[in-house]
Formats: C-alpha cells, sequence, structure tokens
C-alpha cells in the first residue's frame, strides 16, 4: 500500500521538450562559464563592452538559458499538440541504419584517399544492400552514377574533386 | 539607353537560357518526388554554380525554386503525398479529384494558376523592390540594425510550432554564425584553435547538411513503406473552368504577393490563407474538400503567388524572406554579390537581367508543366531507396567543392545530424538558417551603430524609421505572444474535451 498522493505528483505533459530543455540548459551553462571565457580573446582596451567579442554571445548564451527554462516548464505544465505525433516514428531495421552510417563513414573517411569516383560507388552499393534493393539492374547505377555525377562537377562544371585512389 | 544595352548584353546567352530551363525542369522533377524538397534542389545545385556566370548561377536556382513549387504540387493531387508542406493545401481538393478520375484535369488547373500567380508575383517584384531599395537607401546602420531585429522576430512570431523553440533555433543560428574570428579585433571566436572554422563556418555544408542529410537519415531509420506508384490520367481542364476560377486564382496570387513580401512568412500559409478565402467567396463552396477545380487553383495561386515576392526583401533590404531566399542570398555571395539597396545603385543592369530571366521562367514553367504532367509517372517511380544514395552522393561532392577539403565533408555531416535532432525535437530548422545569416549583419550593425554614434545608445532611437522598425519588432513579439497564448488555449481546449 503506498501513502503517496498520486494527484500531487508532476506529471510530464511533453517528455521531448524537457529534454530539449535539459540539453540546451545544460549547453547555456557550457557556454556561458566555459566555451566564452576560455575560447573568445577579449582585447586588453574596451570602450564599450557592447563593441567586445564576446558581448553578443554572453547575450545569446544568456538567452539560451532563458528559454531552455522556459522549454523545460513548457514540457512540465503544456501538453504538445497532436501534430507533434510526427516526432514518433516507426524506427526500421537497425542493419539498415547501421549500414547507412557505414555508407556515411565511408564518405568521411576514404574520399581523399580513395578518390570521389571509388567512395561514391562503394557508399551507394551499401546503401543499395541496406534497404535491400532487388532488382538486379539498379545495382548497375552504383558504378554508373557516380562516374557520371564526378565527371559533371569535374568537366563540365570545374569543381574539382579527388579522383583517384591514392595510389594510382 | 545605355543600361537596356547592358541589360540585353548580359541577358541574352545561351548560358543564362539554359540555367532558368535546367533550373525550372530539376525543380519540378525533384518537386514531384516525395521525400525531395525545392529546399534541398537548391541547396544542392548551388555547388554546381561556382563556375557560372552570377546571372546564370541565381536564374538557376530561381528556375529550382519556380519548378520545385509546382512539382510538389504533383505528388499531392495524384498520391495524397505532398511534395513540400506549401502543397498540403492542394491535396485536399486535387486528391479527390485523382480519385473521381479528374487527375490531369487537377494537374492543369494547378499548372495554370500557378504560372498566371508566378507572373503576378513578378510584376510585383520588378514594381516593389525597386521602389523599397530607393527608400532603403536612406537608411543607415542603427535603421539596418532594427531591421534586422524585426526580420529575426517577424521569422520566429510566424514560424509553425512552438514560439520557444523558433527562438532557440534563430539562437542557436546566430552563436553559430560568430564562430571564426572578429570582424573588429581579429581574435578568435570558439575556433577551437581549428584552422578551418577560422574563416568561419561554410554556408553550403551547413545548408546541405541541416536541408539534405536529416531526411536521408530518416529513411533509412524509419521501417520501409512500399512506394506507391501514381497515373495522370483523365481529361484536361476546359477553358470555361479556367475563366470560371480565375478570380479565386488572381486573388490567392495577391495574397501569396502580400504573404511573400514580408519574411518569414512562406508559402505554406499563403496557399490555405488563399484556399480559405476562395472557399468563403465560391458558389461551389459545398463542393470544396470534395474535389473542386477550384480548391485546387486557389491553393496552387497562393503557394506560387509566394516565389517572386519573397524576392522582394532579399533584393530591395539584403534581406532573405525564407529558407531558399537564403540560399540565393548565399548564391549571390559566393559570386562577390551583396544584394540591397545599393545593388540597385551599382549593378542595376545585372537586376534587370535578373527580373528577365525571373519573367521567362514562368513561361518556361508552362511548358515544363505541361511535359511533367505527361511523363510524370516515370519521375514518380523512381524508389527512394534508389534515389536516396545518389543524393547523398550529391550532397559529399557538393560539400567538399567548396574548399576541397574533407572537414567540409564532416561538417556537412555533422550538421545532418543536427538537422535529424531539430526534427525529431520539432525545432524549425529554417529561422536556425536565417539566425546564421542575419547574425553577422545584426551584430556589424550593432558595433558600426555605437562607433557612429560614439557610444552613445541614443543612436538607436534616432529618427523616425528607426521608432517605426521598433513599433514593428515590439509588434511581432507582441505577435508571437497572442499567437503562443492561443495555441495554449486551443490546446487545453482539446485536452477538456478529450477528458
Amino acid at each position: 500500500m503506498t501513502t503517496s498522493d498520486p494527484k500531487r505528483r508532476v506529471k510530464i505533459k511533453d517528455m521531448g521538450d524537457v529534454i530539449t530543455g535539459v540539453v540546451l540548459f545544460g549547453f547555456a551553462l557550457v557556454l556561458l562559464f566555459y566555451l566564452v571565457p576560455n575560447y573568445i580573446n577579449e582585447p586588453p582596451i574596451l570602450q564599450n563592452p557592447m563593441m567586445s567579442p564576446q558581448w553578443l554571445p554572453r547575450i545569446v548564451g544568456w538567452l539560451i538559458l532563458l528559454f531552455s527554462i522556459l522549454l523545460i516548464f513548457q514540457g512540465l505544465l503544456v501538453s504538445g499538440p497532436s501534430e507533434e505525433d510526427e516526432r514518433m516514428i516507426e524506427k526500421g531495421s537497425p542493419r539498415r541504419f547501421f549500414m547507412m552510417v557505414v555508407a556515411l563513414v565511408i564518405y568521411v573517411a576514404l574520399f581523399e584517399s580513395m578518390g570521389a569516383v571509388f567512395c561514391g560507388i562503394l557508399a551507394t552499393l551499401v546503401l543499395f544492400v541496406a534497404h535491400p534493393v532487388r532488382t538486379w539492374w539498379v545495382y548497375s547505377m552504383a558504378f554508373l552514377f557516380p562516374i557520371v555525377v564526378a565527371f559533371l562537377f569535374v568537366e563540365v562544371m570545374n569543381v574539382p574533386l579527388p579522383m583517384m585512389p591514392f595510389w594510382l | 539607353m545605355e543600361i537596356f544595352s547592358e541589360v540585353i548584353q548580359l541577358f541574352f546567352s545561351v548560358e543564362n537560357f539554359l540555367a532558368i530551363a535546367v533550373g525550372v525542369v530539376i525543380g519540378v522533377v525533384v518537386g514531384s518526388i516525395p521525400g525531395l524538397t525545392a529546399t534541398m534542389a537548391v541547396a544542392l545545385a548551388l555547388p554546381f554554380t561556382f563556375s557560372m556566370q552570377p546571372i546564370a548561377a541565381i536564374l538557376l536556382l530561381v528556375g529550382i525554386y519556380k519548378g520545385g513549387m509546382y512539382g510538389g504540387s504533383i505528388t499531392a493531387i495524384l498520391i495524397r503525398t505532398p511534395g513540400s508542406p506549401a502543397s498540403a493545401c492542394t491535396l485536399l481538393d486535387g486528391y479527390p479529384m485523382a480519385q473521381q478520375g479528374h487527375a490531369k484535369k487537377a494537374l492543369k488547373a494547378a499548372l495554370y494558376s500557378s504560372v498566371i500567380a508566378d507572373f503576378i508575383s513578378n510584376i510585383a517584384l520588378i514594381f516593389f523592390a525597386a521602389y523599397l531599395a530607393k527608400i532603403a537607401l536612406n537608411f543607415g546602420a542603427p535603421e539596418f540594425f532594427w531591421l534586422i531585429c524585426f526580420s529575426l522576430t517577424i521569422i520566429i512570431s510566424l514560424a509553425s510550432g512552438s514560439m520557444i523553440k523558433g527562438l532557440m533555433a534563430a539562437l542557436l543560428g546566430i552563436l553559430l554564425s560568430m564562430v571564426g574570428l572578429d570582424d573588429v579585433f581579429g581574435s578568435q571566436r570558439l575556433t577551437f584553435g581549428s584552422y578551418n572554422l577560422m574563416d568561419s563556418i561554410s554556408f553550403i555544408p551547413l545548408l546541405i547538411g541541416l536541408f539534405a542529410i536529416p531526411e536521408i537519415i530518416e529513411f533509412y531509420r524509419k521501417k520501409a513503406v512500399p512506394h506507391i506508384k501514381a497515373k495522370a490520367s483523365g481529361a484536361g481542364l476546359a477553358f470555361s473552368e479556367l475563366k470560371r476560377c480565375m478570380k479565386s486564382i488572381v486573388r490567392g496570387s495577391l495574397i501569396g504577393v502580400v504573404i511573400g513580401a514580408i519574411p518569414g512568412t512562406g508559402a505554406t500559409a499563403a496557399a490555405f490563407i488563399s484556399y480559405s478565402d476562395a472557399r468563403r467567396r465560391s458558389p461551389n463552396k459545398a463542393n470544396f474538400g470534395k474535389g473542386e477545380v477550384e480548391g485546387v487553383a486557389a491553393a496552387e495561386a497562393g503557394n506560387n503567388g509566394v516565389a517572386g515576392a519573397t524576392m522582394i526583401p532579399l533584393l530591395s533590404l539584403g534581406i532573405p524572406g525564407d529558407v531558399i531566399t537564403a540560399i540565393i542570398l548565399g548564391a549571390f555571395m559566393v559570386h562577390g554579390l551583396t544584394p540591397g539597396p545599393l545593388m540597385f545603385q551599382e549593378n542595376l543592369s545585372l537586376i534587370y537581367a535578373l527580373f528577365m530571366g525571373i519573367m521567362l521562367s514562368s513561361v518556361i514553367l508552362l511548358v515544363v508543366g505541361n511535359v511533367a504532367i505527361k511523363y510524370f509517372s516515370l519521375i514518380a517511380d523512381i524508389p527512394k531507396p534508389v534515389l536516396f544514395p545518389i543524393v547523398l552522393m550529391f550532397c559529399v561532392y557538393g560539400a567538399y567543392a567548396v574548399n576541397n577539403d574533407t572537414f567540409d565533408v564532416g561538417l556537412m555531416l555533422a550538421f545532418g545530424v543536427l538537422g535529424y535532432i531539430f526534427n525529431r525535437a520539432a525545432i524549425p530548422a529554417a529561422p536556425f538558417l536565417i539566425g546564421f545569416i542575419l547574425g553577422p549583419m545584426f551584430e556589424d550593425n550593432l558595433r558600426r551603430s555605437l562607433l557612429i554614434g560614439s557610444n552613445d545608445l541614443s543612436i538607436f532611437v534616432r529618427g523616425p524609421i528607426t521608432w517605426f522598425f521598433i513599433a514593428l519588432t515590439v509588434g511581432s513579439i507582441a505577435l508571437a505572444f497572442y499567437r503562443f497564448l492561443e495555441e495554449r488555449r486551443k490546446t487545453q481546449d482539446k485536452a477538456s474535451k478529450t477528458s
């Protein structure tokens, strides 16, 4: 048997808002008391504090702090409109998501060393397999498109891209 | 006469014509594919414009914008999936028409009303931009400071969803814009010693990351859904039907122009206001929502009436009205141009050449739209699992091309993750981007005002123009609070009804 009165408990109306508010509150504290003093250099002589490079970041920091508190209160007290249920998604297989992450890592880690075309082919193949695409001829697109798009960038638009793997 | 010949020389080139045509085609194609938006297409096309002439580059992006606005309605009508948020209103009558076998009629009505609205909007742009720029020539730093304050507050107060989250997004955008070397003292701000960050955060990786990558992440995180095939069938739109819709189209276009000229309001609001206005006035009001062609025409007129008008604050004041014009502002900057009143003095021929291109884009939209209706099923049938890997490739190539550095690819992916978190937390990305763009202007005008006024704060209330913008800023904040309270009241009413 419990003695606590359930009516007296604060019922969170929108957990998403509370979490967002708490994260931003923490960020604002880090910004105001660590990042601004340590990573923004202030000149020794200032005619007006509003001219300081730290002034606007500080103002923004305090405003984020204030609005994050309001957001936490909003989450605690105000029910989110039903449209916000869009935030809920039906999650797919983790394998599919993991393979997308692999494709992103391929682009970031290998783009300069392996070249745009090679990375494009590899990442596109990984993403096709991730879904998976079951039409076999679609896989030829994974070879065709990176070559055509890289050609468009480099030869037609004169925008340079790393073309070949480093050992060639 | 001299200017006229300069304009002709600037505008009449194969590159410009090709840029508009290609832009409109890309816009219609991308807009008509659910999941891909005109914003995404404009962001992805930006790196392609580096080597182009400024006019051709801007016209390509404008073409994509206009094509995308129309393209969004195609899927709204055929498969009840709006290609863009602004097309959500079109499906109210468009989809029932498609179900009744009048898909082609609905598509034609959407096309003709889009083109007419676009044309009216362009005319408004040509007339009002120069006039507004002339007034803006009297602005000094304090006036611009308050104008930017007004733009920031109106964008937040009119943004959909929570006002607090809109404010938060704008503040984060302003904070991010401050990364790099300080303009006045040259001291480093939040660079963490990274050379890549000293020249501030690159605009294009941020843009691509924020608007293209979250869609890709969400697609691979969500459960796969079956691909829906679309078909445009039935008879076309008769002239008498178009004539019947004409009043609603013109009224919708004017609503679009007014709403588009105010920064931050956007096409979605214009489409819904135009639709409800048409329903209120129409003799067929009972048929609205059940497949009324006038409903489709009114929604599309409101939606497309915004396109030209959003360029008014951009060209005359240098203030982007929405996300796409913010990207177009980025394109101006990439090509060494700064939109604003001075541009009307220093680059008048370029402005007129742009106006000619923008007018031509309406004609091209008509031609491309007709072809798109005919061959649409081919475009719509590209499944997302095939499309998104290719879009990701464009994103990476585009981000890398900015500085030839993988740091930008990483930056783009980081912003992609941030954009995804924003989507999940229902934080709007548009105020973030506008904050990022207006942040440096805000600080620059604040500091210049202080320097001009010798640190005397009374410079910020120095004359009627500053008073006017202060009043507008206060008004927009009051509007934001009113909307906040109204939303709260509605939510409470709904909750009490449910309980």
